[in-house]
């Protein structure tokens, strides 16, 4: 934001990649310290002062070489349930609960946003034919991922989006009572599903690292009408406690997303219009068969059968919170009277696309 | 010393008045040695003018592990069960006596079948062949309290049958008033005792409970319920007509061990993403539904394959399952969550959540072990597996600051995080419990 780089500058140290803007005020909400702080008044986002030009740069870049950006569909991205006028019912109505268990589910999935430092990054000098120096690939292990996790889980004493989402619930709702089913919701799931290999000819550690981050990608984007929902419900007056400071928290998580979706859109790209070497260090595919082939496959997975579970899963939990009431029938009419109704695609739907736009 | 002898052949009048003054004369001798161990050392120093404190005493706790380690295995009983128990709680006890008391498990001589077949006869009140058409003899496991032998109903099935042993409750009773005795004197004659008369009203508590076979089987019908719709835990199936306060009849089960590599190749089992699983599991007792099974070692796990080749978890020996408060998964998750961002307020939040007391509430001793544990992870930083080395830190420097208070069930928590992270170990794959939950 204040900090001047060059436009022609490719290369980033670690240090840089972590380095935040010179904040007159940090971001501190409910005694607890956050990431981030403010400019001018305005919210800045945390590890940006060169994070920010890097990716700019490298986005440049592909622009310059006449690459295209890969970009998610929207038109499947699955409306958060309940949706905001259902929520705020079921807040008016006192059936608090499943709006807490949501927030702090999201809360908790942030925070292993981190797992993606764990991402072993491949040996591109050996898997990719065409050098890599100079793009957002070659920062992925020496600072874009540790970035990464670091907004998600926080770092040390400051707190990230796990702490602020946490945060905005507590503001919002004024410290509700936390589900006990918690933890138990998120781990419902059966034994994870042994993968079989997409591209049996790539390296293991490519395929996984494909695999994380369009899987990141999408989620990333997905959670899109999640924000809006979140910071139009807490910031009602008519059902939140505290609604400028709640809305204010989501803006900023919202704010810090928006550099995971460009780093992971530009280096995915970047690949894209390379060609990869197998892993018998012979054969070659194309980059774009590969990285689109990823994203057919994630995308079928995700915006079908698995948000459709969830939102059943969801409905099922708060009929459970209004059965408790007085009035609960008339409760659950109401509430399914305010439904907005969702078709998910077929996993065979063409749209299930990753789409190209100019970078 | 030929307790063991001595020992067999008591056991033909068991628990007569002889055998009650044998083992009480035992354990008290036993302990008048332990002390006489420790005791002999300082005035040695003090004679020599150094400083008793400034002496390494791992030879000492070693020599004296293993003494109570003998007379335990020799007299079993309820010795054996406080073995183990002493086995479990590193935050009390030096880690030689950890490390040599929680073996008291797997080495003891079997008790004559006669004793076996009256226990049944008695709390089936019939005759053992109209229960069973085959009993043998031969057990084919013998634990501290129990038995287990194999058998099979008159109606076909293959079952294994835990079986108290008949004096048990008459021994519990002699041991804990000897161990009763020692304690006291203990307190009376050492500078600085540890408090062992609580400790041993906690371990009576639990062995009225683990000598209730009802109760370990209702937590085995309740675990079992937990993963009804999962194909890859098993618990095995409880004939509830032929088990009793002093007997568990149930479906005999089979399976490779989970830390032999080479068992689970041989019987087809794919050990890919094997820890991950076997994590979770735990994860779900643990973290989400507050009441686990808290003695996962490896002989109380059995595995087999599913029609994939997926490893299928048998669990056994509800014995040790433990309810935890409400609110404690998610205070253990935020406190592995806290260590893992190296965010220490978060930390602090979390262990005070989890019951940790330190007697002037200060931070600062909280912090110290918390980082000292994390100094002991293999990469510098925690990443969410309990290793055995983190938790063996973590109670030398809860040990050596005693104004720390670590909650029982923390301790139970982690030591059953380490003995999966052991599991793993064995088998060249991590047990983190952070990994098992994204
Ligand atoms: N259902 C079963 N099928 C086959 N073998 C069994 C079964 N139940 C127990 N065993 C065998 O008996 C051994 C001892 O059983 P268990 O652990 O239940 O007894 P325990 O008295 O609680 O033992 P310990 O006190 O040593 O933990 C087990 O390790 C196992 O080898
Ligand atoms: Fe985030
Ligand atoms: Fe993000
Ligand atoms: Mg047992």
């Amino acid at each position: 934001m204040t900090q001047d780089v060059a436009t022609d500058r490719q290369e980033f140290s670690f240090d840089e990649l972590m380095a935040d803007d010179p904040f007159e005020k940090s971001l501190v909400t409910n005694d607890i310290q956050c990431h981030g702080g403010y400019i001018d008044g305005e919210y800045v986002s945390p590890r940006g002062a060169l994070r920010r030009p890097a990716i700019r740069n490298w986005r440049e870049r592909l622009s310059v070489a006449d690459h295209p950006l890969i970009t998610i569909p929207e038109k499947y991205v699955p409306p958060n349930y309940p949706n905001y006028d259902q929520a705020k019912y079921l807040l008016q109505e006192g059936v608090v609960e499943p709006v807490t268990r949501a927030l702090t589910i999201i809360a908790i999935v942030e925070g292993f946003g981190a797992r993606i430092r764990e991402v072993s990054v491949p040996d591109f000098d050996a898997e990719v034919e065409e050098s890599v120096d100079g793009t957002a690939l070659a920062h992925l292990a020496s600072g874009l991922f540790e970035a990464h996790a670091r907004d998600e889980a926080g770092h040390r004493d400051q707190g990230g989006h796990k702490q602020m989402w946490e945060a905005a619930r507590d503001a919002g709702l004024d410290k509700p009572e936390i589900p006990d089913d918690v933890l138990l919701r998120l781990m419902s799931g059966g034994p994870p599903a042994t993968r079989k290999r997409l591209y049996p000819e790539l390296s293991e550690r490519m395929e996984s690292m494909l695999l994380m981050m369009t899987n990141v990608l999408i989620i990333e984007t997905f959670a899109e009408d999640t924000f809006n929902w979140a910071k139009k419900l807490l910031g009602d007056p008519e059902v939140s406690a505290d609604p400028v400071q709640a809305a204010h928290i989501v803006d900023c998580i919202a704010r810090d997303e928006v550099p995971h979706v460009d780093y992971l859109t530009v280096a995915l790209s970047e690949l894209r219009a390379r060609t990869l070497i197998g892993a018998d260090g012979q054969s070659t595919l194309s980059g774009a068969d590969v990285i689109d082939g990823v994203f057919r496959r994630q995308l079928r997975g995700m915006a079908t059968v698995r948000p459709q579970q969830s939102r059943e899963r969801s409905q099922a939990d708060i009929h459970q919170a209004v059965s408790d009431k007085r009035r609960a029938s008339s409760v659950a009419r109401q509430f399914e009277e305010l439904d907005s109704g969702w078709t998910f695609p077929h996993r065979d739907d063409e749209e299930l696309d990753v789409l190209l736009k100019s970078a | 010393m030929n307790a063991e002898a001595n020992s067999s052949v008591l056991t033909f009048v068991p628990a007569s008045l002889a055998e009650r003054a044998y083992r009480s004369a035992q354990i008290s001798w036993t302990g008048l040695r332990v002390w006489l161990h420790y005791q002999t050392l300082i005035w040695w120093d003090k004679l020599r003018r150094r400083d008793p404190d400034a002496r390494d005493l791992h030879a000492v706790h070693q020599k004296n592990a293993d003494l109570i380690f003998h007379t335990a295995v020799s007299l079993r009983g309820m010795l054996v069960k406080m073995c183990q128990v002493i086995g479990t709680r590193s935050d009390i006890f030096p880690r030689e006596y950890v490390s040599v008391l929680s073996q008291c498990q797997d080495r003891l001589p079997a008790r004559e079948f006669e004793s076996i077949r009256q226990v049944v006869e008695e709390d089936l009140g019939k005759p053992i062949e109209s229960v069973f058409a085959e009993f043998e003899t031969a057990p084919v496991a013998a634990a501290s309290l129990a038995q287990v032998h194999r058998a099979q109903l008159v109606t076909g099935e293959e079952v294994a049958v835990k079986v108290q042993y008949p004096d048990i409750e008459h021994i519990m009773h002699t041991d804990m008033t000897a161990s009763r005795r020692i304690a006291a004197l203990y307190a009376r004659f050492s500078d600085n005792p540890i408090d062992f008369l609580p400790l041993l009203d906690e371990l009576q508590t639990h062995l009225r409970m683990e000598l209730d076979f009802r109760r370990e089987v209702k937590s085995a019908d309740r675990i079992r319920d937990f993963f009804s719709r999962d194909q890859d835990v098993r618990v095995p199936m409880v004939f509830e007509e032929f088990s009793t306060r002093r007997i568990i009849t149930m479906e005999f089960v089979t399976g490779a061990k989970p830390n032999d590599l080479d068992e689970l190749h041989a019987a087809g089992i794919d050990t890919q993403g094997f820890m991950l699983r076997l994590m979770r599991i735990f994860n779900r007792m643990i973290l989400a539904h507050g009441f686990f099974h808290a003695d996962p070692h490896p002989g109380n796990i059995f595995v087999t394959a599913d029609e994939r080749g997926k490893p299928v978890f048998t669990l056994l020996d509800f014995g040790l399952s433990k309810q935890l408060p409400r609110g404690f998964g998610m205070g253990l998750f935020e406190l592995m969550f806290s260590m893992m961002t190296f965010n220490e307020s978060a930390m602090l939040r979390a262990f005070r959540e989890l019951g940790f007391d330190t007697r002037k509430g200060d931070d600062d001793s909280l912090l110290y072990i918390a980082r000292r544990m994390i100094s002991r992870s293999d990469t510098g930083s925690f990443q969410g597996e309990f290793t055995e080395d983190m938790t063996d830190e973590m109670f030398d420097a809860v040990r050596e600051s005693p104004i720390v208070t670590v909650p029982t069930d923390f301790v139970l928590v982690a030591r059953a995080f380490s003995l999966l992270s052991g599991i793993g170990h064995a088998i060249g794959q991590r047990g983190n419990a952070l990994d098992a939950m994204s």
